[in-house]
Order: C-alpha cells, then structure tokens, then sequence
C-alpha cells in the first residue's frame, strides 16, 4: 500500500495529465456538436451498413405488395391520358398548342399570405421582380388556377386572387370550347358564378370549365371548376350559372407563376393595327 | 516564486488573453492562418513553477479562451498538452546547468539557440493538437498540417517579436 502511494505520488505529474486531459476532451465531445456527432457518426456508420444489409433483404419479401402499387399507380395515370387528348379533330391544333406552351415560363413561389374571407383577397408570394415575376402574370397550383399578379416589388408579389370583385376570368367548356366568364360574387369561397353561358349550350351539372387562354394570362386548358348549378333565364341572352372552383384557396402552399414568354409580341402585334388607318 | 514574478505572471495572464480573443482571434491571414500568441504564457512561466502548477495553469489559461470562443475543452487540452511537455522539452534541450540560468526562460537568459529549439517545439504541439481536434477529420490532413504550420510560424514570430521587444531591456 505504501508503495503504491509513493508510486502515485513519484508519478503524480503523468497521473494527474491524464485526468486533466480525459475531463477536458469529454468536455470538447459533450460541447461542441460537430465534434460529438462526428464521433457518433464513426459508430452509427458500423450499425448503418448492418441496417442497411438487413432492410434490403426485407425488401424482397415485399416486392409483391410493391408490384401490385405500382400497377394500380400506372393504370391510374394511363387511364388519364385519353381526358388529356380529348379533342382528337382538333390534333393539330393541340400540338401548335404545345409548342406555344413551351413559350410559358414556370417560376414556383411560396404563398406568404392569403385570405379567403373577405369581398377583395389577394395573396403575396415570396418571389418578385428579382425572380423574373411581372404585372399581369398567372398565378396556379398544379393545373389549377388561382389569381394574377397585379404588383410587383424585388422580393415579393401581390396577387389578386381569383376571389376578387376585379377578378374576371376568361374560360370555356371543356367538351365543347364555348366561352364564358367566371366571376366571383362574395360569401362562399368554393363557389363562384359563370356568367353569358350562351342560350344553345345544352350543359349538365358537372361539365368542367377551363381557361380558354384568350387572355394571355393563363396557358389554354387549366382548371377552373365545374358547374354546380345553373339557372335557364328565358327573357335574357344568356344563361347563368354556379361554379365549384377546382382551388382550394384556404390551403395554397406553395404555386406557381406563370409567364408567357411571348406577351410582348402579342401585344405588339395587337396595336401594330389600328382600324381605320 | 516572489510575490513580484506571481504578480507580473498575472497580469501577463489577463493581457495575453485579452489579446488573443479581442484581437488575435480575429486575424485570419490568406483565410486560415489564426496565431494563438497567448500560449507565451505558459512558454514564459518560472522555471520554479511546480508541475502540478503548470497543469493548473494551462488549465486555467485554456479555459479562459474556450469560453470566449465557445469551444468549450478545445484550447485546454492544447494547453494541457503544451504544459506536460514542457518540463520534457527542457529536460531534452538543455545541455548543461547554465541552460536554466535565471527565473524565466528567455532569449536573453538561456540564448536564441536554446529558446528557439523550446518555443518551436512547444509551439507546434499546442497548434498541432488544437487544429486537428477542431477540425477532427483526416479527409484534409495536409491542408490542415499546412494551417498548422503557417500558423505556428506566425506565432512563433509574435514570441519573439515580443522577446527582442520587453525582455531584451536588460541587456542594455
């Protein structure tokens, strides 16, 4: 016992390194989080290759169950093919149409804030002019539409939402390419009001309206809505009805806006002409 | 130890640290040089300061830097390194008696020879052991053994900048 004692005590300096060491480095490593992960990393990466072994062999077993997902998930997006190439006659104009679309821009924004509840909403989004994002520029999400910039600043965006009294949207019968215009009345923020349905259009409740692309905000052939119900007025020109909007304008996270690249040739060409000159 | 060489060493203390992190610590030469002067402190204790002392101190030194760089544990087990190896690199360098001559070791005392071959060693372990514990990977070993002694270098110029500056005075 002696001996050990003056052992430690002829030694102390190395003894007395040590613990100092120990308790500074465990310090270091309960810290400084890089430090701390960095050395579980070096024991998750041994327990990760084990997990990583066993769950690729528990994916054989499964490869059944995987298979009947992915059948049911290709004969859903196969049987949406055919809704998309609708209008056979009218080929030629789809792929024009195509190729015009090429010319549409997509920039995706994240909507900042909204309002669903009140007569005139807009939105902001966080992309601005910095990002390419103009006046007069669409706003969708998905193949919905939802509302068109109408202020720019460098950072952000002001939309007018679709749920607008200035809002007017120029839209069409998918199964037979009539125009009409969507408008919001106020109150019930799903349901808005199709207006000059034209009085031969014999409509159901259900057809779906879409935009026409006539106003070179929206890209031809995005989701409006469908008609919910309508009302035949036989001493008016035209009939009216009542839309279920496609949008869900209380859960817009984020969307995209959509810029046509060749609006200023439109334009141009538009007042290139003046009648009567 | 006197009174007066425990007082001088404390004020030393409290200087260097301040030097270092108000000012060293923000000095980043070509991007990752980063002199750690305020190891000076430990180069320059008595030769009489007992071992447990020196651990002690270094301790204490550390620390005090740790926690103004919030990296808790990193400049004191450089430290401590730096202050175990100490009476070893004495030990190794010295030659005869004349070596330990006077209270501190110095330029003046002990020669540029000696205090050289004990400040590069010195040096190096602590910025060795502080770099490598930081950055705590081998995926850039050379560049950081390249950070490790550029920055060495550079403290070791401050060393002895400060030596022919405040304790060459004698001399004269």
């Amino acid at each position: 016992m002696r001996n050990l004692f003056l052992f430690f005590r002829q030694h102390y300096f190395y003894f007395l390194f040590l613990l100092m060491e120990t308790v500074s480095l465990v310090m270091f490593f309960n810290y400084n989080e890089f430090q701390k992960s960095a050395l579980y990393s070096v024991s998750n990466s041994v327990s990760g290759a084990v997990n990583d072994l066993f769950s690729g062999i528990s994916e054989y077993f499964g490869l059944r169950r995987t298979n009947r997902v992915l059948i049911e998930e290709m004969a859903r997006l196969h049987s949406r093919i055919p809704e998309a190439l609708y209008a056979t006659d009218l080929k030629i104009y789809e792929k024009k149409d195509s190729v015009v679309r090429l010319e549409y821009k997509y920039i995706s924004a994240k909507v900042i804030s909204n309002s669903t509840n009140k007569r005139n909403n807009f939105l902001m989004l966080n992309k601005g002019s910095l990002h390419g994002i103009a006046n007069h520029v669409g706003v969708i999400i998905g193949n919905k539409i939802v509302g068109q910039v109408v202020s720019v600043s460098p950072h952000f965006s002001w939309v007018m939402s679709m749920l607008n009294k200035d809002s007017h949207i120029s839209g069409k019968f998918r199964k037979n390419n009539q125009l009409v215009n969507v408008e919001w009345n106020g109150g019930n923020y799903r349901k808005g009001q199709v207006r000059e349905i034209p009085k031969h259009i014999r409509m159901v409740v259900g057809d779906t309206i879409i935009t026409s692309g006539n106003s070179d905000i929206f890209p031809e052939g995005l989701l409006i809505g469908t008609i919910s119900s309508f009302r035949i007025a036989p001493d008016e020109n035209f009939n009216n009805g009542e839309i279920l909007f496609a949008t869900d304008f209380n859960s817009l996270g984020y969307v995209e806006v959509v810029i046509d690249m060749m609006r200023k040739e439109k334009d141009e060409l538009r007042s290139s002409f003046t009648p009567g000159k | 130890m006197t009174s007066r060489t425990l007082l001088y060493n404390i004020l030393r203390f409290f200087f260097l640290v301040f030097f270092q992190v108000l000012i060293l610590n923000h000095v980043n030469l070509g991007g990752f040089i980063n002199p750690y002067f305020y190891v000076y402190f430990i180069l320059l204790l008595p030769f009489s300061t007992p071992r447990w002392m020196l651990l002690l101190a270094a301790f204490v030194l550390g620390w005090s830097i740790d926690i103004f760089t919030n990296t808790l544990g990193l400049n004191i087990s450089a430290c401590l390194l730096m202050a175990f190896a100490r009476p070893f690199v004495m030990m190794a360098i010295s030659s005869g008696p004349e070596s330990l001559l006077g209270d501190t070791p110095s330029i003046r005392n002990q020669g540029v020879k000696w205090f050289l071959y004990y400040s590069v060693i010195l040096i190096f372990i602590h910025h060795f052991s502080l770099f490598y514990l930081e950055i705590f990977r081998f995926e850039e070993f050379f560049f950081t053994l390249v950070r490790v002694l550029l920055s060495s270098a550079f403290t070791l110029l401050l060393v002895l900048l400060s030596e022919y500056l405040f304790y060459s005075r004698g001399n004269k």
